[in-house]
């Protein structure tokens, strides 16, 4: 596994990643998620070895991360590049004999890679023949196909199609099987929601949230919606609740003493009749919006 | 940490050293890039031209017909065209043929109907050459040498002496106290410092473009995640030094395969050696300068930045050719051999010139190879330093001063 402690990188006074400390699970998908400038692609660069933290350190299965270590992740850097003037096939061969394949393995990987990304009828044509989003495809094939010990991704979905989105998904998936750990940013929440198995929420440098889906979930407040015959006011002097909205006869309240919600079914009968009760549960851009408010 | 550890993946063995995967991808490119192909065929083209004239024009035979209307004129024509055997003359050779007639008239009469290039006559008060217009220069000058020591051969047996003996003392020697450059000598030397000069431009700018391109689409940050820095460079170096060598191997082998077909062909012999000391010095001096034109590229973070970056270096490999072409003879020049870069011309021609012993262009090499690892070191280090700069150029204070590693 991949652990930060308390990163910490400043470029002259500024401070782009603030004491940050993660750690990324072999097995797992882990999304990264925040605002353009909160640091995302800072820590992946600290990762890479790219860039030097300016305090803390990382380690990889639970010793100081090498940069022989780094060599062998898979890689997808935030600015784009490729050779535009030169065949696709080859220079996704070149880029797998660097990433220590042979000549061979690199050549199937790549024929294999792009027959699975629906290019393998452009293997021959220069790289800047491609489409924006088709380039993009050639750039994580790049990343995914020596078959890393980890994979860095910085928003490899972003300019895809959806057909290209599931078949990037799929990709990312059989190597979550392979059981090595896969970290990539993304803009795309609902994608994220849709993928991961882990969220880290960076804003302005500071990791504000991390964990699985359910326990970003647990973290939330509990929310309750309430819907009576008659006007819904009363809810404000219930104990325990926080009312955060009353619009006539419905309301929605934040349970800040455990138990709480027990009450208020009860005391809506006791007034008159109780048409709904439930528990509101937060999607991820509403838990997003909240925490790096 | 909540999960038990693990034991890290173990790190994958390296097929092959990175350096040959990029030399390969950097010869590959422009094996394959179509403007690298053609200019290399044009040269190549150029040169089996220039070399065909000169075997075209050292296979032609001129005659020269010569009337006579004696034994002793045509005896004299028979030597002019004897010595005219041996001497090679840039154009071909000529030979010389009589035409004996009855008369000095019908001689006459055949100059005039042009059936003879010229008449030569002997009579009481010597020898006359007649031509219809003057007859050719080489034609005069020969006639009248094979004539003179005839004459004066004759002169000297009637006189009861040799014309050995009359001669004795009168042959002027030539010495200096620098050693002459031959004609030949600077000539070769000359094609030398060009061939050399003109592929340090083309390849050092080359060199320096890959660097800002792969910069500029910012492959760069896969390739210095994957592999070493200094690999990365030292392939580029190596791979387009390697087509720089090619190349010259390919034209001086084509020229000196030419000039084995022309009336040069017994040069080529002396010169197959001043060529492979040629070929062995830009080798040396053309890797150490590719480390400078590659740094100066990474210094560089656009194409268009890269006359800025890469002008002193322009000036230095200038400079370094004038320097070499127009030092002195003495003590300068032999300074001068023993300088990186200006070495890898100034060395093969004072070797083509005969005036260097065997151990001076070694020394001379093992300074330039000392230059080259420095140029590697310090190139490496302006290359991780500039790497990652996207944007403008960097100054020299600031590729030093870089405290970003990669």
């Amino acid at each position: 596994m991949l652990a930060l402690h308390h990163i910490t990188r400043r470029f002259g006074a500024a401070v782009a990643v603030d004491d940050v400390s993660f750690t990324i699970t072999p097995g797992a998908m882990t999304g990264f998620v925040g605002a353009n400038g909160a640091g995302k692609t800072t820590t992946m660069r600290m990762i890479m070895g790219v860039l030097e933290p300016s305090a803390g350190g990382l380690t990889w299965y639970g010793r100081p991360l090498t940069r022989a270590d780094a060599e062998d992740f898979g890689y997808m850097p935030e600015e784009r590049g490729l050779y535009p003037k030169q065949r696709i096939l080859d220079q996704l061969i070149y880029l797998g004999e660097i990433q220590k394949m042979t000549r061979g393995d690199a050549r199937r990987a790549a024929i294999d890679h792009l027959d699975r990304f629906g290019l393998a009828g452009r293997m021959h044509d220069h790289l800047e023949a491609l489409s924006l989003g088709n380039q993009q495809r050639v750039q994580i094939i790049a990343a995914v196909m020596s078959a890393p010990t980890a994979l860095i991704l910085d928003e490899p979905f972003s300019g895809l199609d959806p057909g290209a989105v599931d078949a990037m998904s799929e990709v990312l998936r059989t190597h979550t099987e392979r059981g090595i750990p896969v970290l990539f940013s993304s803009h795309q929440l609902d994608l994220v929601d849709r993928l991961c198995d882990s969220l880290l929420i960076l804003s302005h440098g500071r990791l504000v949230a991390s964990g699985s889906e359910d326990q970003l979930r647990a973290g939330a407040p509990h929310r309750y919606r309430i819907r009576v015959s008659g006007d819904a006011g009363w809810v404000r002097d219930v104990p325990g609740i926080a009312c955060l909205d009353v619009d006539g006869t419905t309301a929605l309240v934040d349970i800040t003493t455990p138990g709480a919600e027990l009450t208020l079914p009860r005391a809506a009968l006791d007034r008159g009749d109780l048409y709904e009760f439930a528990r509101v549960v937060p999607s991820l851009s509403e838990i997003y919006r909240e925490v790096t408010a | 940490m909540t999960t038990p550890e693990q034991l890290p993946p173990p790190h994958r063995p390296r097929p092959s050293a990175p350096w040959q995967v990029v030399a390969r991808r950097e010869v590959m490119a422009k094996l394959t890039d179509r403007t690298f192909v053609v200019s290399t065929l044009v040269s190549v083209l150029i040169i089996g031209v220039i070399v065909g004239i000169q075997v075209v024009l050292a296979q032609r035979t001129t005659t020269e017909t010569i009337a006579v209307t004696d034994d002793r004129a045509a005896a004299v024509v028979a030597g002019v065209d004897a010595a005219a055997q041996e001497m090679p003359v840039l154009g071909g050779r000529t030979r010389y043929e009589t035409v004996r007639v009855a008369s000095d008239a019908a001689a006459r009469t055949l100059v005039a109907d042009d059936d003879a290039d010229a008449y030569l006559a002997v009579g009481p008060d010597g020898w006359t050459l007649l031509g219809r217009s003057a007859p050719a220069a080489t034609t005069q000058l020969f006639l009248g040498q094979v004539i003179a020591d005839q004459t004066m051969a004759d002169n000297a047996a009637r006189a009861g002496t040799s014309l050995e003996t009359l001669r004795q003392g009168t042959d002027l020697q030539v010495e200096t106290l620098d050693g002459a450059r031959s004609g030949l000598a600077t000539g070769v030397g000359f094609a030398f410092a060009l061939l050399f000069y003109m592929s340090a431009l083309t390849f050092g700018i080359q060199i320096a473009t890959s660097v800002v391109e792969e910069k500029q689409s910012r492959i760069v940050e896969i390739l210095a995640t994957a592999i070493p820095v200094r690999q990365l460079l030292y392939g580029k170096v190596l791979g387009n030094t390697a087509l720089a060598v090619g190349q010259m191997v390919l034209y001086t082998g084509l020229g000196l395969v030419g000039l084995s077909f022309s009336n040069y062909a017994g040069i080529v012999s002396s010169l197959a050696g001043s060529v492979a000391w040629f070929l062995v010095f830009f080798l040396a001096g053309f890797a150490a300068l590719a480390c400078v034109w590659a740094a100066s590229g990474a210094m560089a973070s656009r194409n268009e930045d890269i006359g800025a970056t890469s002008g002193p270096l322009m000036w230095v490999t200038m400079i370094a050719f004038f320097a070499a072409l127009f030092v002195p003879d003495g003590l300068w020049q032999q300074l001068l051999s023993y300088v990186p870069v200006v070495s890898s011309i100034l060395m093969p021609m004072r070797l083509a010139d005969g005036n260097a012993t065997w151990w001076e262009p070694v020394i001379a090499l093992l300074v330039t190879l000392a230059f080259g690892v420095a140029m590697v070191r310090l190139g490496e280090r302006l290359y991780r330093n500039s790497l990652y700069h996207t944007s403008g150029k960097l100054s020299l204070r600031q590729a030093f001063a870089g405290t970003d590693q990669v």
